[in-house]
């Protein structure tokens, strides 16, 4: 089996548009609309990484990130956050959690799994 | 008869003082009846000599200087204290309207006798009072317009960076399934779906440009754009930026010429905006440059600065343009280019990107059909960030 993913993102399309690149490079792919599911899932499965949308419908991204840092069972899990706020504010706002990255929307859907790729354990 | 001219003398001699005060001055006696008044006091508050002297203060006027505060000076807190200063009485006259003066009184006991005389200093601060108080209303008026001025712009960059975010958003799709739609992931496509498909994407990757252009230029606008300042070798940069254009230059059937000194030193700059600098003037040279036509770069040291010139022999441009190309979303309508290839910001932001690093950029050409060239100048220390 391959490698475990969480997408957490409120908008159906990216979601959508993630997945089929993730299961096309051989991960399984776990979906939440919103922080709480990304949440349970995340301690749930134990993905080996979490892709974040920032502006969730119940909370921000950076928020359910610090939660999953804060419990010992998720701290270690790498978060990319794959999110539309590139401006300056946006990334200012992830900078100061531990094992995070950072990709842009629009994605580059010819780079995109070898972008997070790097952010996994080997 | 000494003693008389003697008195004489120096009741002149005292009047003369009074009359050269400038302020207004009244000596008046211990049962308050004016002795004497200086000009200026006549002037001022418009009375006369006849109806002035001898008269109770109180009835002077027509009975105008009547005013409580002044009283109150006069028959309550002098006979405490010999002198008094800056004391504030705000009175409307009939014959010179709303008055503000600051009053100075002082006791003075005459020589030869018991009685007292009292002189009175008047001084009118009305004028100064209304500059005071515009000051101060204008003053206020200015904080709150700073005020506002920054509400408006964090409002803005607010509204940018919403704007930004929405449109992404949709655009990821738009982009992303196009591509993965392109690199026939799931199937292949017929010849006529690949081109739709290509047009899409093309489109969403033009959006996002505009899209990124339009940031840019708010960014440099407001004064949040910085610069990443390394050294730079510009004669690598514009020998790769010149490869990036060659498929371009090669489907034109252009000639491509570089004419870069030896001698042309490494300069201070952001290098990722330098070369997108480059890349737009390149791009704009092979895109307004009919087939077979000559596009070139030419790069020397001039004193503290690099002078870059990016040349064609395209379409020109004509004498009432020369101006418009730079206020942005103006494209000339060529029949070498097709009005969705650029997005009319290219030129306007590659000229903010130069200013930014201390340089300048300017036009030239000779007008239409007699090719254009774009001189630039970066400066070789940077003084941004000194």
């Amino acid at each position: 089996m391959g490698k475990k993913v969480l997408v957490v993102d409120d908008n159906a399309n990216n979601l959508l548009l993630e997945k089929d690149l993730l299961e096309v490079a051989g991960f399984t792919v776990f979906e939440a609309e919103n922080a709480a599911d990304g949440l349970i899932i995340t301690r749930r499965e134990k993905p080996d990484i979490v892709l974040m949308d920032v502006r969730l419908p119940d909370m921000r991204g950076t928020e359910a990130a610090r939660i999953l840092r804060r419990d010992k069972e998720t701290a270690d899990i790498p978060i990319v956050f794959v999110t539309s706020s590139v401006m300056a504010e946006g990334i200012e706002e992830i900078k100061d959690i531990k094992k995070s990255g950072f990709i842009g929307k629009p994605i580059n859907t010819r780079t995109f799994v070898e972008e997070i790729s790097r952010f996994m354990k080997p | 008869m000494f003693w008389k001219r003697t008195t004489k003398k120096s009741m002149e001699y005292a009047e003369s003082i009074i009359d050269t005060v400038r302020e207004p001055l009244i000596a008046l006696d211990q049962d308050l009846r004016v002795v004497s008044v200086s000009r200026s006091f006549y002037e001022v508050f418009k009375v006369y000599p006849e109806e002035t002297v001898g008269k109770l203060i109180y009835d002077l006027g027509n009975k105008q200087w009547n005013i409580p505060k002044l009283r109150e000076l006069l028959e309550t807190i002098l006979p405490k204290r010999t002198t008094f200063e800056d004391y504030e009485v705000e009175h409307d006259f009939a014959t010179i309207g709303r008055r503000i003066m600051l009053l100075n009184a002082r006791q003075i006991k005459r020589v030869w006798g018991k009685d007292r005389i009292i002189l009175l200093a008047i001084e009118d601060i009305t004028e100064r009072r209304e500059i005071e108080t515009g000051l101060e209303k204008a003053n206020e008026e200015l904080t709150d317009l700073a005020a506002e001025l920054n509400r408006v712009a964090r409002a803005k960059s607010e509204f940018l960076a919403n704007m930004s975010h929405e449109l992404r958003t949709p655009l990821n799709s738009i982009i992303g399934f196009s591509e993965v739609l392109c690199d026939q992931t799931f199937g292949e496509l017929n010849e006529k779906q690949e081109k739709y498909v290509n047009n899409v994407l093309a489109s969403g990757k033009h959006l996002l440009l505009l899209i990124n252009q339009i940031l840019d230029m708010a960014k440099v606008e407001s004064g949040k754009m910085n610069l990443t300042l390394s050294h730079l070798s510009i004669k690598n940069l514009l020998n790769e930026i010149s490869m990036l254009v060659e498929d371009m230059v090669g489907k034109k059937k252009l000639h491509l010429a570089l004419e870069i000194d030896r001698d042309l030193p490494d300069i201070e700059a952001d290098e990722l905006k330098v070369k997108e600098i480059i890349y737009n003037l390149l791009s704009n040279a092979v895109k307004f440059t009919p087939e077979n036509g000559k596009i070139g770069i030419r790069a020397k040291k001039s004193d503290s600065d690099i002078e870059i010139v990016v040349w064609d022999t395209g379409v020109g441009l004509a004498p009432e343009n020369m101006e418009k190309i730079f206020e942005g979303f103006f494209r000339v309508d060529t029949p070498y280019s097709r009005v969705t290839e650029g997005t009319g910001l290219g030129l306007p932001l590659s000229k903010k990107l130069v200013e930014l690093h201390g340089g300048r950029l300017s036009v030239l050409s000779d007008g239409l059909d007699k090719g254009t060239s774009v001189l630039l100048t970066l400066p070789i220390v940077s003084a941004v960030g000194m």
